[in-house]
């Protein structure tokens, strides 16, 4: 209850954070508000009807009961108290009325001194499960009781024989026991509502604008994208992203669909400069518009047909294991503390990150491990090259989510080139979230061609996204971005044309692409397949025509 | 001319009758005045075995232009004896083929008078080795293709998706004399009846075991052992065991592969004789545990056994975890005999009992305290070592204060473990029980060591620190199981210091969970932490999540699932190693290791088999084109490999239950099979 409590505050806090903050987007705040405290009012209703003090006499006559009745409901009174000095969402008259048939029940057991304490234990237990149905029919209730008709074994013995069985097969009391499960079930979802913590965040778009909205507790990041993409009526694609950044370690993450974005939220610092941006980002589902440069383990890029990139995305991500991709290669590790970077060889396992110790080969049971993946998540790393005196700017970054200042356990790894950072980054998330990207990516695509279907015109080019000069969309980013050059794309009106939005990109978008882009059409010259170009280049490889 | 019929364990017999045979051949060669056309008439020798080995052999005389199935009827009428006939058929022994069809003339069929022709059961009992190292005995068919004895094999052991598997001869062991006393145990499947049902139908379960495992108590425990896993083997075990040294090695192990369209009887398997029966394509289909009890236990063993004995390389890290899942599914299989079948809504029901429950006591603070005093220390504040605190544990923090008696006021720091790394560092020996945490901040992380007073103590708080790091309080319903596992791990580690374990169900030498290199480089005591450190991550799986997880680990292992022969590319001086995947082909430089090449079948136009110079070409897109010829390996093993992956590839969820058979032998057999 304590948690729930703080969590309250925490909202409260926010909400004022916010207010002064967000001055000029009065507008929207004022909606904001509006739907905030409608859901306030629902959660309060509850309460109206309700008495606004608990009774204090109601303790009294418990507490002189038997040993054994003291026993078994201690428990439950003393969460009865606790949601009652809360005061919320519980509903004081059925906890009334339940009191009151607690005492009652509890003075006949007293009249009858010769049953034994199993017996007693018993018949409390059955009082109960007549008295949960009442508890459950007039909600919302107290979440003490629900707790005693869980321990009713009795009940959920039946529940275990009849499960499986035809409906009309059961006995009253099996029906009486499926009803109740039911009945608990809904009442389960009923507190679970009404315990949802919500959160009111500020996001920042491309032009430096921002918007402030309310997420709850279950949202996941996809939820959250799509709500915001229909508020914002800019174009729908799958590229629209949710990057978290760290300003103060120069480092930023785009969040997966599948993500719970307030977890993650909480692991931000109450004074903390990190922003929440909502932008398109091309990166974070290049891996499955072009799977050929990430999947293969090859060190250059190349065009693939569609219908064989479906083929290597089904093999990799359809069967029961996601196999990792071959990632294996020199990176510079930042020195602890240090400015200094080392080279070392890096190979990614399913396991982890392992590099080869000086002086052994290759061999998997040589491997040092570098760190495990489940705890950390990567990142990738702003300027390092100024920063931390890096090789090059192509950094990613491998730390706890909570961490947010620097510390010796945030591990700093630099790429050569922009195309193998990538394909780390990317081959890092295949191997944290497995099926679970490919999941995401195709709810992302589903949704957009949803949102597209109405017109044929543009359909294609959300499935076009970085891949192929046949698009004219992505066309013309490409060559608004070199004519642009590095200059800030701000565009601080509000058009909501297609074709100016998707032309917002952020800085890591750029970076991100250009070298990708540039590598498309260096293969576009060459209108063969992938494999064929490699197999040419193959030295001693004989074909069968010289058999 | 003359036909021949005899039974092959009786050749000694055959001059008995030798004067009687010429006899005949002369009245019948007066007889007859055409010599000229095939089998005009035949003499048939017929030896019975089941009337002993010194039977006669029974002669009948048949012309060319009857059909098989007249010479058996003539054969048993012969005979005089009455029994079931209905498994034997004539088997042509020069020409190592069965007489299957009766309907066949002789003379179609193109036997001449100097065949030699044996009557015989088609099922005869084999000794099959299984994945989990034990031998059943059992009658398997020797006149269809390997490939549909196998899938009577599986129907009989209840294995679905028997493509995936095969047989294999066994490596010859080298037999020590001292080991002869030691009689393997064998299990008896011959008498179960054989099914003519049909193919790839799910068998009706009773009990969850198909009928035949049900009719006595033997059998049910024969189904047992197929189902359950096996115990850890002792370490001396493994070290026995046949390790591929490299990659040569493993490469000639494939070479063992049994052709899967030819039977049994023409790669000279005999009656008796030993088999293996393995998963050969890494492809697992559709893994049901409910309905795949025994696939999945084999699976397991055989995945299991080729980490132990480094079939697949694994990292240090990797073979710890696999330890520890090893431990765990061995304690969890005695501990769970049957896997209940539960009711999906009702555990759903139940775990949102479950949470909430946890969450009523978690708030209830009070409820889940409890005091203990242990030691701590902040890592490198100081050398000198550790202070004493009081501690106190409350919902998923903890918290410490100077004395027991200031505990009820302010603490001196209040720790929240949710999400934090807890770790072991335990010896036994040395009473050393301690407790390491790493707990984020947004500073970084910070180090913690709890130091205990004895292993009660530290299973107590080990347990608490594991559930609160995963946001449980101490109320969840694991807080217990999760004591007792961390007790009777640290048992394991109590036995292993004083010598030889016995072999008791709580003892699991620790060298058993490993391969033998790591007996080398480690102690079993020394071991202990390290599996227990990478237990506390799976203690908490059930029997099929343990089973599962450590499949999903093995097949995400770089080299799971390659199959090696040692081949000599078209044009290359030097043997080098094909690696045969479930989606690609690699090519391996024998001097270096390294991965020369892949090749993906996705991109495969078509294979090509030269017969005669047992070479195959295949062919990719964009002109691509390899040849090699197979050295440790016939290149019909090499074909079918590459031929079962895509055939693999093209089962789909629709049509699970069906098995195209006849894709199998398009794509895998070779020109015999046409």
């Amino acid at each position: 209850m304590d948690q729930v409590s703080d969590e309250e505050v925490e909202v409260r806090e926010e909400e004022e954070e916010e207010e002064e903050d967000s001055d000029k987007e009065d507008q929207d705040l004022d909606k904001m508000f509006g739907a905030w405290l409608g859901e306030l009012d629902k959660l309060t209703q509850s309460l109206d009807d309700g008495r606004p003090e608990p009774p204090p006499q109601q303790k009294a006559p418990l507490r002189q009961e038997t040993n054994m009745a003291n026993f078994s409901y201690r428990f439950s009174i003393y969460n009865i108290n606790e949601a009652l000095n809360q005061g919320d969402n519980v509903d004081l008259d059925a906890l009334m009325a339940d009191l009151c048939s607690i005492e009652q029940e509890l003075s006949t057991i007293n009249t009858k001194p010769n049953s034994s304490s199993s017996g007693l234990a018993r018949f409390l237990l059955n009082c109960h499960i007549q008295s949960i149905r009442q508890q459950i029919n007039s909600l919302p209730l107290s979440l003490s009781l629900l707790k005693h008709s869980y321990l009713d074994r009795e009940t959920s013995l039946i529940l275990r024989n009849i499960a499986g069985k035809p409906s009309h097969l059961l006995t009253k009391e099996e029906q009486a026991a499926k009803l109740k499960a039911e009945n608990i079930r809904v009442a389960l979802e009923k507190i679970k509502e009404a315990q949802v913590k919500k959160l009111v965040i500020r996001v920042h778009l491309s032009d430096e604008s921002s918007k402030t909205m309310m997420v709850d507790e279950r949202q996941t990041v996809r939820q959250v994208l799509d709500s915001l993409l229909e508020k914002s009526h800019c174009g729908y694609s799958a590229d629209w992203s949710l990057v978290e950044t760290i300003n103060e370690l120069q480092m930023e993450r785009i969040f997966e669909d599948h993500e719970n974005l307030v977890e993650n939220l909480l692991n931000w610092t109450r004074d903390s400069q990190n922003r929440l941006m909502f932008t398109e980002r091309i990166e974070k589902y290049a891996l499955f518009k072009n799977p050929q440069n990430y999947l293969l383990g090859r060190k250059e890029t190349c065009e693939m047909a569609e219908r064989n990139k479906e083929a290597l995305l089904e093999e990799c991500f359809g069967g029961s294991s996601v196999s990792v991709p071959e990632m294996e290669g020199v990176l510079w590790l930042k020195e602890d503390g240090k400015k200094s970077w080392k080279k070392r060889y890096f190979l990614l396992r399913a396991s982890g990150i392992y590099y080869v110790p000086k002086g052994k080969a290759k061999a998997s049971r040589d491997l040092v491990c570098f760190l495990q993946l489940d705890h950390v998540n990567v990142y990738l790393g702003q300027d390092y090259k100024s920063k931390y005196k890096a090789p090059t700017d192509y950094c990613m970054v491998l730390k706890h989510p909570q961490i947010q200042k620097k510390s010796q356990y945030i591990k700093y790894l630099c790429c050569d080139d922009i195309r193998t950072l990538q394909q780390w980054i990317n081959s890092i998330r295949i191997t944290k979230y497995g099926k679970q990207l490919y999941t995401n990516f195709q709810e992302a695509m589903r949704r957009s061609e949803a949102a597209y279907d109405w017109s044929s015109l543009s359909s294609s080019s959300i499935k076009s996204g970085s891949s192929s000069s046949s698009l004219p969309e992505s066309q013309s980013n490409h060559s608004s971005q070199s004519d642009s050059g590095v200059s800030e794309m701000t565009s601080s009106g509000h058009t909501r044309s297609q074709s100016v939005v998707s032309s917002i990109f952020s800085d890591a978008w750029r970076r991100g692409t250009q070298g990708e882009v540039r590598t498309h059409k260096n293969t576009q010259s060459f209108p063969v397949s992938s494999l064929c170009s490699c197999g040419l280049h193959f030295p001693c490889f004989p074909s069968v025509n010289l058999i | 001319m003359f036909l021949k019929l005899s039974f092959p364990s009786l050749l000694h017999s055959t001059h008995v009758c030798l004067s009687c045979f010429i006899f005949l051949c002369c009245r019948l060669c007066s007889v007859r005045t055409v010599s000229w056309i095939y089998l005009s008439l035949s003499l048939l020798l017929l030896f019975l075995p089941d009337l002993g080995s010194d039977a006669p052999p029974v002669t009948i005389s048949v012309a060319s232009d009857l059909h098989v199935g007249g010479v058996i009827l003539k054969l048993v009428e012969k005979t005089q004896i009455k029994r079931d006939w209905s498994d034997h058929a004539l088997w042509w022994e020069q020409k190592q083929q069965w007489l299957l069809r009766t309907a066949w003339t002789l003379e179609k069929y193109g036997i001449h008078a100097d065949a030699r022709l044996l009557f015989m059961p088609q099922h005869k009992p084999l000794k099959l080795g299984l994945p989990n190292g034990i031998t059943l005995r059992l009658r398997a068919s020797f006149s269809c293709p390997v490939f549909q004895t196998v899938m009577g094999i599986c129907r009989m052991l209840n294995i679905r998706h028997p493509e995936e598997l095969s047989l294999l001869r066994p490596v010859e062991e080298k037999k020590k004399k001292k080991d002869k006393d030691l009689a393997e145990e064998i299990y008896d499947l011959t008498e179960v009846p054989l099914s003519s049902g049909t193919l790839m139908s799910r068998p009706c379960l009773y009990n969850g075991m198909p009928a035949h495992f049900v009719d006595s108590p033997q059998m049910e425990a024969i189904y047992k052992m197929l189902s359950v896993t096996q115990p850890p083997p002792a370490p001396e075990v493994i070290a026995k065991q046949y390790r591929p040294a490299s990659v040569v090695d493993k490469a000639h192990i494939n070479g063992r592969w049994l052709d899967s369209s030819r039977c049994l009887m023409q790669q000279g398997i005999q009656e008796n004789d030993r088999l293996w029966l393995r998963f050969k394509y890494a492809a697992f289909y559709d893994i049901e545990p409910k309905y795949d009890v025994v696939r999945l236990t084999q699976l397991y063993e055989q995945a299991r056994w080729a980490i132990l004995l480094e079939d697949v390389d694994c990292t240090e890290e990797e073979m710890m975890l696999f330890g520890a899942l090893q431990y765990h599914i061995s304690k969890v299989a005695q501990s769970e005999p049957q896997m209940l079948s539960t009711n999906a809504a009702m555990d759903d029901l139940e775990s949102a009992l479950m949470s909430l429950e946890v969450k009523m006591e978690g708030e209830n603070s009070s409820a889940s305290e409890f005091n203990v005093i242990v030691c701590f220390r902040p890592k490198r504040l100081t050398l000198k070592g550790y202070k004493q605190y009081w501690f106190k544990f409350q919902d998923t923090s903890i918290s410490y204060f100077k004395s027991k008696e200031e505990s009820i006021g302010e603490p001196i720091q209040q720790i929240n473990l949710r999400g934090c790394e807890v770790a072991p560092d335990v010896n036994v020996a040395s009473q050393k029980f301690l407790i390491r945490l790493l707990i984020p901040a947004p500073e970084g992380m910070n180090e913690v060591y709890l130091r205990c007073e004895n292993e009660q103590q530290y299973a107590q708080w080990m347990a608490a620190c594991r559930l609160a790091s995963k946001g449980k309080s101490l109320a969840d319903s694991s807080f217990q199981s999760e004591i007792q596992s961390i007790r009777s791990f640290l048992a394991m580690q109590k036995t292993n210091s004083h010598g030889n374990a016995p072999a008791g169900d709580e003892s699991i030498n620790t060298h058993s969970l490993v391969s033998p290199r790591y007996h080398k480089k480690y102690k079993p005591k020394q071991l202990t932490p390290r599996i227990l450190d990478a237990y506390q991550n799976v203690a908490q799986l059930s029997l099929t999540d343990a089973l599962m997880r450590f499949l999903q680990i093995w097949q995400a292992l770089p080299d799971f699932g390659l199959s090696y022969v040692v081949v000599r590319f078209k044009g290359s001086r030097k043997d080098e190693v094909l690696g045969i995947a479930p989606n690609r082909l690699i090519r391996i430089d024998l001097g270096v290791g390294d991965v020369v090449k892949t090749w993906r079948y996705n991109n495969m136009k078509q294979w090509n088999v030269n017969w005669d110079i047992r070479q195959m070409a295949i062919e990719f897109d964009g002109n691509v084109n390899i040849a090699f010829s197979c050295v440790t390996a016939d290149c019909k093993i090499v074909h079918e490999f590459i031929g079962g992956y895509i055939f693999m590839s093209t089962r789909s969820r629709e049509k699970s239950d069906t098995l195209n058979e006849e894709l199998f032998h398009k794509l895998t057999g070779g020109h015999e099979a046409l």
